[in-house]
């Protein structure tokens, strides 16, 4: 039992290990800032959000972004004065709520019908190759062993 | 031995990659339409390069505005820097109303790149980026034609040509205000 | 005759064998034809040798300025460094496609003389498939699609140098031909993938056959990715290792179906299952190394590798297209004759591990896939554009890492067919406390997140099994043949390569894993505008600005910040710089990086007074952890290198005569 009790509390341990790296906590402003700003794209780069790219534009995004955190607006605000200017091609990832949001659902998608043809290419666990002989069967055959010895004298 | 709907789906599925592959060879991953036109151009004040005042979209309300962006250090900005000359020479006596946004650099070097590309319409400067990112710039140069009902009609992204300046200016003339 | 006319001769006369080698490698599989067979050897040497020849006029030409050759005139220059002249070679489109058609055309008289002697008939259809493969490249490099010796009437005077991202750094010798090696030597196993299909043989010989082939491509393209991944850390001057630009994806697609690959092979070598499902990868992992260097080379995509579209383009599409219903069609045809020898077996076994884990392969692969095309689809489709860059994939793909990381440390200890609770006891427990150390781990140095803490409760998890296998396997050599430790454990690599060597892989994996997880949780940024000789501090470390200066070099000249590093135990000197090359508007940033086992120390030049050099903004990163991404990048180089090293061969024991025993009455 000794193994069991290692692999408990080990589990234990790592769940808690969990729960404090999540943190939930209220976000602070560069925290947001730098949550809203990863999501952006730069429009001068090749695909590098607002956040990592170094250039004159990026960083004025970065302090438009600041300005309005400071100012209180939300983070859909924030998004929604960008795409209004640039369109949603500055989102780096589509909004989910619209019809580019269904390439969200295809990794789910491909991944719970890959699953499901693999559970179904699997032997069921229950009909193991060679069963147990039941009690019935068993008496029998000890009968007959007992018969057959007796025939041989 | 696979199932039907196994080898269909395979087919569909190759069959849409291919497709978007083709397709995509008509578009110039370059173009960038997304933006601004069609809505009301964003309001802006700003202060003159030479520093004698501020000129706001209000103040130029009715008019038909060529809103040009423009930097130092952009090479294809003196490129179109020509065409914007014999545009603006042209149109100087009318309604239409130049202005150039000088973007990311220092006045200093803004009036410098002005006055020596014999640069005559008013510019100003964009110190902070915040004007250029409310009309979706991308980077300099880049033109926005704004009607005489303050809505973008149309934006070129890129050196601007003659012959384009004119057909923009030509059609927002002619649309008399609605 | 100059180089530009010695290579151009070569490559239409290795064009003229390579057709012919077609038709007589096919007539010899076709008939049985030992002679067709010879010429078609023949004719696989010699264009081996024509193809290299034409590579080496062209880093001839290239070393020596040429530029009555347009590819020269283009990418090189006189002031351009020797080095960087020679490697010009894979600097843009033309010479890359020669790169790759040399390696093919290497790899096709690989074939031709190791392989037919092997397997004959298989190996010989599949030495007609390569051969149609490089008539295809070679058509490419003797037309004006991407002919790189194509003239030029009125040669200038200099040419216009290799692009400013490509000679700022030594690593352009070594990602592109590792990249190049990886995704061209998929080659061969597709090709007898198709042969065995052509024939009809429902068997395994063609997985055999190619088996060390798959192990060293995926190897090569892994390294080559990890290179990559360094190259656009160390020059592109951004701060990262990783973009999910579309030329990065265009790499990992078909690297994570070899990987996939890899394994499912396993199963069908054991168990003879899985038989559809190993063809179809491999004609998927292929198919998607042309889809790549479609992306990369066609100009669809913006990309950091964009080049200007040329011809190109539709005629890989139309390579990509005939290989895909040649290759589809020919699976669907023979799928009947594809028999699996029953089911899997308990979903407790390593080969519903394995099953399990090629599913959430294609499923990172589809989505991948899905990301990188979306874009281009919607747009085709109604004219809106929009993006999916690294927030999408993160999302996706960590996810499924860390489910891989996962199965990667419970498939290796699982029997086939199926365990038993004592089983699962047994192997378990130690590596589940193992992985709640890591957790600790991870917490007490400072990582947040999720995703990260998993990564490192994981990561320990895999170690825990993987040192347990060694040390299982070092316990049962010193008890069957009485070996010391050492000597137990070295023969376990060298005897058990495959099996030990795939460990070694694993921990690699387990490296580049927190590599990740630690350099995105826990990077530091700051930005100071700093005066000569002010000082910027971040993370425990100070960084003077002694110097702004300008640097001439014959080939470009440079902006460069001379930044004393002290605090840490660190003291040297970093030198962000910005470069200006002629021809290039922008200034080209080159980071000053301090590389550390603990963290590195990464130094861009943002921005600096013109006027008198009196001022430099510095923006400076502190990215703990990344260098055990090159460190796992080796370990998983050299873990390969283990698995596919042949076993050292039996000494054979000789009996003299006398001692042979006498014959019993």
């Amino acid at each position: 039992m000794n193994g069991r009790v290692v692999i408990a509390l080990a589990l234990l341990a790592l769940a808690a290990a969990l729960v404090i790296a999540a943190r939930p906590h209220e976000p602070t402003a560069d925290e947001r800032i730098d949550r809203i700003t990863t999501e952006l794209r730069c429009p001068v780069c090749q695909g590098l959000s607002v956040k990592d790219s170094m250039s004159d534009t990026a960083r004025q995004m970065r302090d438009l972004v600041a300005e309005r955190v400071r100012e209180g607006r939300s983070d859909a605000e924030i998004q929604a004065e960008f795409r209004a200017a640039y369109g949603d091609w500055i989102l780096l990832s589509p909004p989910v709520a619209s019809w580019s949001g269904l390439v969200w659902l295809a990794p789910l998608a491909a991944l719970a019908a890959g699953l499901l043809f693999a559970m179904g290419r699997l032997r069921r666990a229950d009909a193991p190759a060679g069963a147990e002989p039941s009690a019935a069967q068993i008496a029998a055959l000890r009968d007959r062993v007992a018969r057959e010895e007796a025939a041989e004298g | 031995m696979l199932p039907r709907i196994v080898r269909a789906a395979v087919v569909v599925a190759l069959l849409g990659v291919v497709l978007t592959l083709a397709l995509a060879f008509r578009r110039d991953p370059h173009d960038i339409r997304t933006g601004t036109v069609g809505k009301p151009a964003p309001a802006f004040a700003l202060e003159r390069l030479d520093g004698s005042g501020k000129v706001s979209l209000a103040d130029l309300g009715g008019k038909v505005v060529i809103l040009n962006f423009f930097a130092s250090w952009c090479l294809p900005c003196t490129q179109e820097n020509p065409a914007l000359v014999r545009v603006y020479e042209r149109y100087r006596a009318s309604d239409v109303v130049m202005l150039g946004v000088n973007y990311q650099e220092s006045r200093d070097n803004g009036l410098a790149y002005v006055r020596r590309m014999g640069i005559g319409w008013t510019t100003v400067a964009d110190a902070d980026g915040r004007v250029a990112l409310s009309y979706g710039v991308f980077g300099p140069p880049e033109t926005f034609f704004i009607g005489r009902d303050g809505v973008i009609a149309g934006r070129h992204i890129g050196p601007i040509d003659e012959a384009t300046l004119i057909n923009g200016i030509e059609a927002l003339r002619g649309t008399a205000s609605k | 005759m100059s180089a530009g006319d010695l290579g151009a001769a070569a490559l239409r006369a290795a064009l003229f064998l390579s057709l012919w080698g077609t038709g007589a490698a096919t007539y010899a599989a076709w008939r049985r034809d030992a002679r067709a067979l010879a010429s078609a050897r023949i004719a696989a040497g010699v264009g081996f040798g024509l193809v290299a020849v034409a590579a080496i006029a062209m880093m001839f030409a290239l070393a020596t300025h040429d530029f009555s050759i347009l590819y020269v005139a283009e990418n090189n220059a006189r002031e351009t460094p020797l080095f960087y002249s020679i490697i010009g070679l894979w600097a843009a489109l033309e010479g890359s496609i020669l790169l790759w058609t040399a390696i093919l055309a290497g790899a096709t008289a690989y074939v031709a003389f190791r392989g037919t002697a092997a397997i004959p008939r298989l190996a010989t259809t599949a030495l007609a498939v390569m051969f149609a493969m490089v008539t295809f490249f070679l058509l490419l490099v003797t037309t004006p699609a991407a002919d790189p010796f194509a003239r030029l009437a009125f040669p200038p005077d200099n040419g216009n140098g290799p692009n400013a991202l490509l000679q700022n750094h030594p690593l352009m010798a070594l990602h592109p031909p590792l990249l190049y090696l990886g995704y061209v030597l998929t080659s061969v196993p597709f090709a007898y993938a198709i042969a065995s299909l052509i024939l009809g043989e429902g068997g395994d010989r063609w997985l055999v056959a190619t088996r060390r082939f798959a192990l060293v491509s995926w190897a090569l393209l892994g390294v080559g990715i990890v290179a990559g991944a360094w190259w656009s850390y160390a020059v592109l001057g951004w701060g990262g290792y990783w973009a999910w630009d579309p030329v990065e994806n265009a790499a990992i697609m078909p690297w994570l179906t070899a990987t996939a690959y890899l394994h499912s092979v396993m199963v069908e070598e054991k168990r003879s299952l899985l038989r559809t499902w190993n063809l179809a990868l491999v004609i998927a992992t292929f198919s998607l190394t042309i889809l790549g260097t479609f992306l990369t080379r066609s100009g669809v995509v913006n990309s950091v590798h964009s080049f200007t579209q040329s011809a190109i383009g539709p005629l890989l599409l139309a390579y990509l297209v005939a290989i895909l219903v040649l290759s589809v069609g020919l699976l669907l045809w023979r799928s009947s004759r594809l028999r699996d020898a029953g089911p899997i077996g308990a979903p407790l076994s390593r080969e519903a591990i394995f099953l399990f884990q090629n599913v959430l392969f294609m499923a990172a692969t589809l989505t991948v896939l899905l990301g990188t095309l979306y874009p281009l689809f919607a747009e085709a489709i109604s004219g809106a554009q929009l993006s999916i860059g690294g927030p999408y994939f993160d999302r996706v793909e960590v996810p499924l890492a860390l489910a891989l990381l996962f199965l990667m440390g419970v498939g290796p200890q699982l029997p086939w067919h199926g365990a038993s609770r004592a089983t699962l006891e047994r192997q378990f427990t130690a590596p589940i406390a193992a992985s709640a150390i890591g957790a600790a781990a991870a917490i007490l140095t400072g990582i947040t997140g999720i995703a990260a803490v998993l990564a490192y409760a994981l990561g320990a998890f895999v170690t825990a099994t993987v040192v347990q296998e060694f040390a299982r396997g070092v316990r049962a050599r010193r008890a069957l043949h009485g070996e010391a430790v050492a000597a137990a454990f070295t023969n376990l690599l060298r005897r058990s390569g495959r099996r030990y060597g795939g460990y070694v892989v694993h921990l690699g994996i387990v490296l580049v894993a927190l590599a990740v997880a630690t350099s995105q949780a826990r990077t530091v940024d700051a930005e100071k505008t700093l005066a000569v000789g002010e000082t910027l501090e971040v993370a425990g470390y100070a960084l003077r600005l002694d110097a702004v200066r300008s640097v001439r070099e014959p080939q470009r000249d440079s902006v460069v910040a001379d930044l004393v590093v002290t605090g840490n135990g660190a003291d040297e000197l970093l030198r962000p710089a910005l470069v200006q090359y002629p021809n290039t508007a922008q200034a080209v940033g080159s980071p000053g990086i301090s590389a550390g086992l603990r963290d590195d120390l990464y130094t861009i030049l943002a921005a600096f007074d013109q006027r008198s050099f009196a001022w430099a903004t510095i923006h400076t990163r502190v990215i703990p952890g990344v260098s055990w991404l090159w460190l796992g990048g080796a370990v998983v180089g050299l873990g390969a290198i283990i698995a596919a090293l042949p076993a050292p061969r039996r000494r054979a024991v000789r009996l003299s005569v006398a001692e042979a025993p006498a014959p019993a009455k």
